[in-house]
């Protein structure tokens, strides 16, 4: 579009440029950093530890159960004790070194995985199918459905928070952990739906109906259409729908913060980072190890899809 | 699922072709169907129904009217959130969508490492918002916070170094920065979607007709972005009118309507009662503002 260079007005335009990147990253910077600082460091504005610390991802990830948490009395005690057994010498330092109690992060991990990627999955089947007919079939009331899906958007969370609360108590779902997962799935299952029947329903539009029409004369089904012809030609958007699914599903904070509230053992990353955050254990570059490790495979995920998914984003479908 | 659509196509086969049509889409939305309306619809009926009860604190509830209402709109707390909520939606929505629009202009420009930092904006977007809150909430720490170091150490525009998302009466102004830079890539995203959509031809013949840049932007880029710009702020308003996360896991002083129904429903007494009105009314609100928007803004 510009075509005469002026030095001065480029000079500022990479100047923009350069702020505008700045602002997007510092924060992430400042988590890195962080969590990669002694506690000593904190005051300095400098992003560059002066010494680098890992003790907080080797907590978080069990790496190295290490002995530095243990006072010297007792190591010294235990060395001079002989009438204890190998085992009663674990016990006793596994009292000191146990850093399940301070944050399970693995656990927290592994619900966080297991509930996001159960929901998104079951999701996108789900919307695999109800898209399809909303972008192909002719039936009665199809514009009603469709408009219906459209409205959801507007019920934030807060409005179905209290009703779904009550419900699935009284149906007594909440009184055993396995209930509560179910009840928890189901509702992220429901709050993806919406924008995954939207964004492949969009998607699906953009496949030429002649295909289609071909493989029915040759005998294929409508329901063969569907295995053989538009899921193979739409993987990629259908992973895409799955990884924002996933993506929605992983950051859930306050659905996750009243149904698992007396299931500490079920925590999902979000209630166990924000309870952290509100224990005695809170330690800066705790928090923020915590926090790298779990942006990080949300990150990853979102640079596998990224093309596809801004490209879905910028077709409608989104969901806050 | 394989096996019943299969079996219904086969039963299909006697009526028309149509009527498979009907069946078969039936068949393929109804689980979705059943979902959205069971899980959905219902609850936000029930909603409304358990607003007219007061609640226990054993959870048994008796039917008050319109009780709950009476006493909300006299409560001053509600009304305080309702204030929080407006200023935060007005400036984070604001905020969002200039530098959302400012951002995709530039980044529609053709400059070196462009795509590198197409994808540079779109993180805050993507990332975990429970990960860069507690980024954030460093940035505003008051002894060893970027904020406090630059504006009260080095610039002096603080007398004294303040404790900014600690503090209720400012802690709305960390919370509406925080949306500012985690919501604005998908501004961004969506206008320059729309940029390169933009026929090419029309600035070259506004070029030749010796147009200035600024009266290109006027004649031809605003006109056509105003559409998807203001579909924008209609969703901004709508998302930030009922967000939760990221207002209460940066602070929870900052009391805007959901976090205060969040909190008079799951904390202390638990009364859902209160909670649930003040969810119906946070929705009739929304929805007038809604169709105010649409008639008079984007004139449908």
């Amino acid at each position: 579009m510009v075509k005469r260079k002026n030095p001065l007005k480029s000079l500022l335009f990479f100047l923009l440029i350069l702020l505008i990147v700045f602002f997007c990253l510092f924060p992430f910077g400042q988590m890195l950093s962080l969590s990669l600082k002694y506690s000593w460091d904190w005051g300095n504005p400098s992003w560059i530890p002066t010494k680098i610390n890992l003790d907080a991802y080797k907590e978080l990830l069990n790496i190295g159960s290490s002995l530095k948490d243990v006072p010297e009395s007792v190591l010294l005690l235990l060395e001079e004790s002989p009438e204890l057994t190998a085992v009663q010498k674990k016990a006793i330092l596994a009292t000191y070194q146990d850093t399940g109690d301070v944050f399970p992060f693995l656990k927290y991990f592994r619900n966080s995985l297991l509930l996001s990627f159960l929901a998104s999955f079951i999701s996108t089947c789900l919307a695999v199918l109800g898209a399809y007919a909303f972008s192909r079939l002719q039936f009665l009331g199809r514009s009603v459905v469709q408009r219906g899906v459209l409205f959801v958007y507007m019920f934030g969370g807060i409005l179905l928070l209290i009703p779904l609360y009550r419900i699935f108590a009284s149906l007594l779902l909440l009184s055993s952990p396995g209930g509560t997962l179910a009840s928890l799935l189901i509702i992220y299952v429901v709050q993806t739906l919406p924008v995954s029947l939207y964004m492949l329903g969009n998607y699906f539009r953009t496949i030429p109906y002649s295909i289609e029409e071909a493989a029915m004369i040759e005998g294929l089904s409508r329901f063969g259409t569907i295995m053989k012809i538009i899921i193979p030609l739409s993987l990629s958007a259908i992973f895409t729908v799955f990884i924002y699914c996933f993506m929605i599903a992983w950051n859930e904070y306050m659905f996750a913060s009243v149904f698992l509230k007396s299931y500490k053992a079920l925590y999902t990353l979000p209630i166990g980072l924000k309870t952290l955050f509100m224990s005695k254990n809170a330690i800066w570059d705790r928090i923020m190890a915590a926090s790298m490790l779990t942006a990080v495979p949300v990150m990853i995920l979102f640079m596998s899809i990224q093309k596809n998914l801004t490209s879905g984003l910028a077709s409608g479908g989104v969901k806050e | 699922m394989h096996h019943n659509s299969a079996n219904i196509l086969k039963r299909g086969s006697l009526g028309t072709r149509a009527q498979q049509e009907q069946r078969l889409g039936w068949s393929l939305v109804f689980p979705s169907v059943v979902i959205i309306l069971v899980l959905i619809l219902y609850p936000v009926l029930y909603n409304t129904f358990l607003s007219l009860f007061a609640f226990d604190v054993s959870g048994n509830r008796t039917f008050v009217g319109l009780g709950n209402y009476a006493e909300v709109l006299r409560d001053r707390e509600f009304r305080l959130a309702l204030g929080t909520t407006l200023l935060y939606v007005v400036c984070t929505t604001l905020g969002t969508t200039v530098l959302g629009v400012v951002v995709a202009l530039a980044l529609h420009r053709k400059f070196p490492l462009r795509s590198l930092v197409r994808s540079i904006v779109l993180l805050p977007y993507v990332a975990p918002v429970i990960s860069v809150v507690f980024a954030w909430q460093f940035v505003f720490d008051p002894v060893n916070g970027i904020f406090m170091e630059i504006f009260h150490s080095q610039l002096g525009w603080f007398s004294q170094r303040m404790n900014i998302v600690g503090d209720p009466s400012t802690a709305v102004w960390a919370a509406i920065v925080f949306s500012i830079w985690k919501n604005f890539p998908f501004t961004y995203l969506m206008v320059l979607s729309r940029l390169q959509a933009i026929d090419q031809t029309l600035y070259e013949a506004a070029e030749v007709d010796g147009a200035s840049p600024w009266q290109q932007f006027k004649a031809i880029t605003m006109p056509e972005i105003y559409f998807v710009v203001n579909a924008l702020i209609l969703l901004r308003v709508i998302w930030n009118f009922n967000k939760f996360d990221e207002v209460y896991l940066l602070s929870s002083n900052v009391k805007v309507l959901s976090v205060y129904t969040y909190l008079k429903a799951f904390t202390g007494t638990m009364d859902f009662g209160q909670g649930s009105t003040l969810a119906v009314l946070q929705f009739v609100l929304l929805i007038g503002f809604i169709l105010f928007y649409v008639k008079k803004v984007l004139k449908w």
